[in-house]
């Protein structure tokens, strides 16, 4: 009970506009951008940290359409990355360049890159001098590339760009050697990259395609189903801080799960996390007690407004009773010119109308007074009921115990019995149920009954278990249900604390959502999972360098923070290899951020210029050219378009290339 | 400054993908119509492209966990098709409403009418 997480839903804080100072501006140094499709990491080659982490995400608020041509619409600001404090407020405005881990909306990639160089401060006019060291996904598209290069030479004019892969600058930056398998475990895919001496094995690599943002998905579509309660408070936000602080990888998962099904080792066990909640009793909701009471209250009203409604009508008759009286003593007193004055006004025709009328009035006065009188009672009667009516708990605690037990008991039985009925009419009605069937056999048996049918009351019960609405055995239950409920709810103490109402209990769940890089199955993705795709990987080698990566297998990328992986793995290969063979599993020193750290040592390095696609390689080459280095893609130059070898007319061209694009 | 430049940077030449608002707005292709495009190009044997490292599809026989507690589910639910591992869940299973069953399925990928 002891163990009780709470979230504690971290809050982005504004990056600041960093100093642009003469020895940046004048000198020509590179700037470092590892472009994840996670978090984009952003620093100059001279320092030691990067300035900027933040998500690749933008949050564009939608426009005020109801404003009118007054004024000009007002365009909100756009949030870049940690600009957006409360991601959840703008959850479904959020957008990323990336599709996949590839960058495909270049208007949202501008967007970042302004953020990023309006946040370092830089000023020059016109353009921003300054080469460029930016990641790429492995065996990015070339069109990608392309309008990447585009964006860059284009509109901002960099002198010069160079491409890498953030897994390979994370290797080299943890100086493990020149042969090495990388697993990269990113947001969106998993790679697995064999490099055998500073060779990039490209065409035995392979990609898995889920990454973190699935395990996100993954576990906040489970506990959403699991607690359908509080589909609200369970955010993406919170999800993925479980997910990155109590998630952690099973040494062997089918063993794992076989204690949880053990109820001691689930208590034990169980992880317990807070949701953030509001005190039920200050707020919004109203303890049954109170709702009573205001029920009573606004009776009350009513009733006081019935009553002076009453004794106005009771007011108005007497007058108009009067006044009839008065009319009545002019004939009598023979004055009859005035009473037919009189009448006039009063829309009376005759002395005979006056006299009925005078009995109308008469009675109306009457009838009135003796419904004061009865207003008056009820109340008295009402108030005697309800106390009376009542079930009395006796007053020992023990015996209020036993009573509350067997009340209890007895509410569950009628709640039972109500279920049980209602779903016996549910089976009732479709054909070919056993209750239908039942139904069947008793009404032909009816049909069939003698003379002696109706000798006994109980026969008349058969009418009961064949009807299809509800009969009174049911009402009397539910009279009963409601009493009892009553009974509870004024006599049992006080339920759990609501903290406990907004607790989510974790079981398998933290081992279940990171399983999912070993069995993509639990989430109906046909791939194989990461240990399968490894062997796969390694059967396209030679013995000899089979057994070189396998001693050099290195982990990276963010998803690799999670507790067991390494252990995992290298269960894992001591399965899939030979008997006796080594292996070793490497960690990055820092999984997320070794990929910029790399890509800095590579902008500082000697050969950097020669590895920078210049303006004029840019105008040469075209966009998608990419200078090979030691972490970089490797450069297929896009062969012509089939388009060009064209015999049919331009316009069946089209069709034709329509169609590839339908067909994927 | 005039509306036509109010978003824009010193450092900038030109802003070449954001168009101003109330513009019509480009279209950009999805990774799946990039990559439909680049196979359909006739690339040299050598060349490796994003789709030829997918990873291999499973030939490891798929374990069935329960959808509700993710234990290993010998049981399936013939009415709502979860899968449960013991009677207790699957007096829960029975109990719950289609919302949740058909989230489960979908989850697991298992709301497609094939298979």
């Amino acid at each position: 009970m002891d163990n009780i997480l709470v979230l504690k839903d971290y809050k982005t804080v504004p990056d600041v506009v960093h100093e642009y100072g003469p020895t940046l501006k004048f000198g020509h140094i590179p700037l470092v951008i590892d472009n994840g499709s996670y978090q984009c990491r952003v620093g100059w080659s001279i320092y030691e940290e990067p300035h900027l982490i933040f998500k690749n995400l933008i949050a564009r608020p939608r426009k005020d359409r109801c404003k009118k041509d007054a004024e000009p619409p007002v365009t909100p600001p756009i949030q870049i990355g940690n600009d957006i404090i409360n991601i959840e407020a703008v959850r479904f405005q959020l957008k990323t360049q990336f599709d996949k881990n590839v960058v495909t909306h270049f208007e949202v990639q501008e967007q970042v890159c302004d953020y990023i160089f309006s946040h370092l401060g830089i000023d020059s006019d016109g353009c921003m001098p300054h080469p460029i060291v930016m990641t790429e996904a492995f065996v990015t598209p070339n069109y990608s590339r392309q309008l990447m290069s585009e964006l860059l030479f284009e509109c901002y004019g960099v002198p010069g760009v160079s491409y890498g892969v953030d897994s390979l600058y994370s290797m080299y930056k943890n100086e493990i050697g020149d042969t090495a398998l990388i697993i990269n475990c990113g947001y969106h895919s998993i790679h697995i990259i064999p490099v055998i001496q500073g060779r990039v094995i490209v065409e035995h690599a392979r990609r898995i395609n889920l990454g973190g943002s699935e395990m996100i998905f993954y576990l906040h579509k489970l506990l959403q189903l699991k607690y359908p309660v509080h589909v609200n408070a369970i955010t993406m936000s919170r999800v993925e801080e479980i997910l990155h602080e109590h998630c952690s990888i099973a040494l062997d998962y089918q063993e794992e799960i076989r204690k949880w099904a053990n109820p001691d080792y689930y208590e034990a066990n169980v992880k317990r996390v807070q949701l953030p909640f509001v005190q039920t009793s200050s707020s919004s909701g109203l303890t049954a007690e109170q709702q009573k009471e205001r029920k009573k209250e606004m009776a009350r009203r009513l009733l006081e407004i019935n009553a002076r409604k009453r004794e106005e009508r009771l007011a108005e008759d007497e007058e108009q009773f009067s006044q009839l009286l008065a009319i009545q003593d002019m004939i009598e007193d023979g004055d009859t010119d005035e009473f037919n004055e009189a009448i006039k006004g009063f829309d009376i025709k005759s002395y005979e109308d006056l006299q009925r009328q005078i009995t109308n009035v008469q009675m109306r006065i009457e009838k009135n007074k003796q419904r004061i009188i009865a207003a008056a009672n009820p109340e008295e009667n009402l108030e005697s009921r309800a106390s009376g009516g009542r079930m009395q708990p006796p007053s020992d605690p023990d015996a209020l115990q036993a009573w509350l037990n067997d009340t209890r008991a007895k509410y569950r039985e009628l709640m039972s019995r109500r279920e049980a009925r209602r779903a016996r009419r549910a089976a009732m009605v479709k054909r070919r149920t056993a209750a239908a069937a039942e139904r069947m056999r008793v009404i032909s048996r009816l049909a069939a009954a003698g003379d002696e049918f109706g000798n006994q009351d109980s026969d008349w019960d058969a009418y009961k278990s064949i009807s299809r609405d509800a009969d009174s055995d049911s009402e009397a239950d539910g009279e009963r249900l409601v009493e009892l409920e009553e009974a509870l709810r004024d006599h049992e103490p006080p339920p759990a604390t609501s903290d406990q109402h907004h607790q989510l209990h974790l079981a398998i769940e933290p081992i279940r959502a990171p399983e999912l890089m070993f069995q993509p199955s639990m989430m109906g993705n046909l791939e194989a999972g990461l240990a399968e795709t490894l062997e796969y990987v390694f059967k396209h080698f030679s013995p000899e360098d089979q057994l070189l990566l396998a001693n050099n297998v290195f982990l990276t990328g963010g998803c690799s923070h999670f507790p067991g992986l390494k252990e995992r793995l290298e269960r894992e290969l001591l399965e899939m290899r030979p008997f006796k063979s080594t292996h070793k599993v490497v960690m990055a020193r820092n999984p997320s951020l070794d990929a910029w750290y790399g890509a800095r040592d590579f902008a500082g390095s000697n050969e950097f210029e020669n590895w920078c696609i210049s303006k004029e390689d840019y105008y040469e080459m075209g966009g998608e050219y990419l200078k090979e280095h030691y972490a970089s893609n490797k450069y297929f130059k896009s062969p012509a378009p089939i388009i060009d070898n064209t015999l049919a007319p331009a316009g069946d061209a089209n069709v034709v290339k329509e169609e590839i694009v339908v067909d994927c | 400054m005039t509306g036509e430049s109010e978003r824009s940077y010193p450092f900038k030449i030109e802003n070449k993908f954001i168009v101003k608002s109330g513009c019509k707005k480009r279209m950009w292709r999805s990774l799946k119509q990039i990559l439909t495009a680049e196979r359909a190009l006739q690339w040299p044997n050598e060349a490796v492209l994003y789709y030829s490292i997918n990873a291999p599809p499973t030939f490891k026989p798929t374990k069935k966990y329960s959808d509700i507690s993710g234990l290993l589910a010998p049981y399936v639910d013939r009415h709502s098709k979860l899968f449960y591992s013991n009677a207790e869940e699957f007096a829960t299973v029975r109990s719950l409403p289609m919302d949740i069953t058909a989230g489960y399925l979908q989850l697991r990928g298992a709301n497609t009418l094939v298979g």
